[in-house]
């Protein structure tokens, strides 16, 4: 009984532990990102390797999930005489909450895994230290373009989703279905709000922020070796993934 | 105890500055005068001539093999360590103050005192797990110690962070075990980075003194190349040019010659010889080459258990009675250093 309850504090105090270190880390990022020297190669640099390098798979994605939910939505309305709000249906799920989940498991899977992995293999192979020896901050040189770049790459990333995904619905109602165009875009105009797409870009935005922290951080903190690496980059894609998840039912709980 | 040595950062002190190499290989009779006279007029003809690649210029002109000026070079430092042993009186650089540190539970560094003399080469040696490795990265900050001080000159550099630690590690270029060089880029853009980064130089300045820290390790050439490309030992010379390149006062050095051929191991023994006669920078080198490393260094200290067992002349330590040293020189399983 002791040992369980010795047990269980030790797990309790050091994830309170690495949970601090996290705040921390994400703290120091945000100082050092306002304070020069301001590098925007590094940064655009950043925004290709997780934006545009991840553009093929946000779209394959997007045009498959659209395809599914029109396919799922005419199944389910159908049965109700509510074929009519197909567009809708399809459009409101990909704009609040679809096109921010999957774009950001989808950049965690490609590009937070990558993040990891370079930044473990750069620390065990020491070059995070010859950063800091030759006096340049590698949080700075290293964290902070990686994680501007994810809060500027994922709410775009979601636009090209949501137009994408509803695009996707646009094929399977129309083209198979044989559904009207105009009832189908016409539904979604009108019933598709700024807040609806508001809501989606916080999202898309808060998970930006949670991929390439999470991913930075436990990269940046690799322990020794290949195997240091290898846990470094499978925890911060669990981790990234479960918590975009609690944090979208968070968010969209108190946007609702 | 000796006077912490403050100096300003990358400014060499008047009296360190080095005999010009020419002079000195007249003095050690390598050349002749009309050589010498020759090589200069040559340079004094060059749009930029650079007097500490003289060495290059008398090659160039057949006076000298490069193997012949190296030896020159290497006996110079030789008759350096017997004037040093009969008189080992230097500045401190870096002075540990009673150093402790624990990492995962283990004492690494037990209450450490040790300095290092400045514009010499000294040598930490000492069984592997010694301590070796994180005294040097405590000398740079990359470590904090649980208890006690590291000085750098009149700076704690254990007590500093942010700007002013970026300050003072600006006085230091360390070449890591495994070079540290950064994949994504080749040797040109490798050698480049801290200039690029930390200096306001233009991009003619920075590419002439790439060129010229390339050749000064006799990677003239190699500049496209990226560091996978490049041999073990070839890797640590784009390193000592990444190193040399930023003009530092300290050069660190782990283990420069590790996993290497004899024959490398020598050339890089050369070269760190050849670098510190034209600059006489502090040279700081962790080593396990036990015993030649005692021909190339000042200073010898020996790290055991996380304290200094002995720190003086090469050839003072090469030639202790101490039992823990000479078993570490000889290599014996039998002795006070039990490892089987």
């Amino acid at each position: 009984m002791l040992t369980l309850i010795q047990t269980l504090g030790r797990y309790t105090i050091e994830f309170i532990a690495e949970t601090g270190r996290m705040f921390l880390f994400v703290l120091s990022t945000a100082a050092l990102a306002v304070r020069p020297p301001y590098r925007f190669n590094n940064l655009f640099k950043q925004v290709h390797f997780i934006g545009v390098r991840s553009l093929f798979v946000i779209v394959l994605t997007a045009i498959f999930a659209g395809m599914v939910l029109a396919l799922q939505g005419y199944y389910t309305l159908t049965r109700f005489g509510a074929e009519g709000m197909l567009g809708p249906a399809v459009a409101l799920s990909i704009i609040r909450e679809l096109g921010p989940v999957l774009t950001g498991l989808m950049v965690t899977g490609r590009a937070g895994s990558a993040l990891a992995a370079e930044l473990g293999i750069m620390r065990i192979r020491e070059q995070v230290d010859a950063l800091e020896v030759m006096g340049i901050s590698s949080v700075q040189f290293l964290v902070v373009p990686r994680i501007l770049a994810g809060l500027l790459s994922l709410p775009i990333l979601t636009v090209i989703f949501d137009v994408i995904g509803i695009f996707g619905g646009y094929l399977i109602a129309v083209q198979l279905l044989e559904m009207s165009s105009g009832t189908y875009f016409s539904g979604i105009e009108s019933a598709v709000v700024m807040r609806d797409i508001s809501t989606g870009l916080i999202k898309a935005f808060c998970f930006g922020l949670i991929v390439t922290w999470i991913c930075t951080y436990k990269g940046y903190y690799a322990k020794r070796g290949a195997e240091g690496v290898s846990q470094a980059t499978t925890s911060a894609v669990v981790l990234s993934s479960v918590l975009i998840l609690v944090c979208d039912y968070f968010i969209t709980s108190v946007l609702l | 105890m000796t006077q912490p040595y403050i100096q300003e950062p990358n400014r060499i002190q008047e009296e360190a500055l080095p005999l010009p190499i020419g002079e000195r290989l007249l003095r050690n009779q390598c050349i002749t005068p009309q050589q010498l006279q020759e090589a200069l007029q040559r340079q004094a003809g060059e749009s930029d001539p650079k007097e500490h690649l003289i060495g290059k210029t008398l090659i160039e002109m057949g006076h000298i093999s490069h193997p012949a000026l190296l030896e020159c070079l290497f006996h110079q430092l030789t008759r350096e360590r017997v004037a040093y042993q009969l008189n080992p009186s230097a500045p401190a650089i870096i002075r540990f103050d009673n150093v402790a540190k624990t990492l995962d539970g283990r004492q690494v560094l037990d209450g450490l005192n040790l300095e290092i003399p400045a514009h010499k080469i000294t040598a930490i040696i000492g069984i592997s797990g010694g301590g070796k490795s994180v005294t040097l990265k405590h000398m740079v900050g990359l470590m904090r110690p649980d208890r006690g001080d590291v000085w750098v000159g009149d700076q704690p550099i254990s007590r500093l962070s942010g700007q002013k630690l970026n300050a003072v590690r600006r006085r230091f270029s360390l070449l890591f075990q495994e070079g540290a060089l950064f994949d994504s880029l080749n040797v040109t853009d490798n050698v480049a980075f801290p200039l690029r980064e930390t200096t306001a130089l233009t991009e003619v300045e920075i590419r002439h003194r790439v060129e010229t820290a390339l050749q000064e390790v006799n990677l003239a050439g190699m500049g496209h190349k990226f560091p996978d490309e490049l041999s073990g030992g070839m890797k640590k010379r784009a390193a000592l040019a990444r190193a040399l390149v930023t003009q530092p006062e300290i050069i660190l050095l782990d283990e420069p010659t590790a996993g290497l051929d004899p024959i490398i191991e020598n050339a890089i023994h050369y070269l760190i010889c050849d670098t510190y006669m034209r600059t006489r920078y502090t040279i700081v080198c962790i080593s396990h080459a036990v015993p030649a490393i005692f021909d190339w260094c000042h200073h010898v200290v020996v790290l055991h258990r996380g304290r200094v067992l002995a720190s003086g002349p090469s050839l003072d330590i090469r030639n202790s009675t101490d039992p823990t040293i000479k078993q570490f020189i000889s290599g014996d399983l039998d002795g006070p250093i039990q490892v089987i």
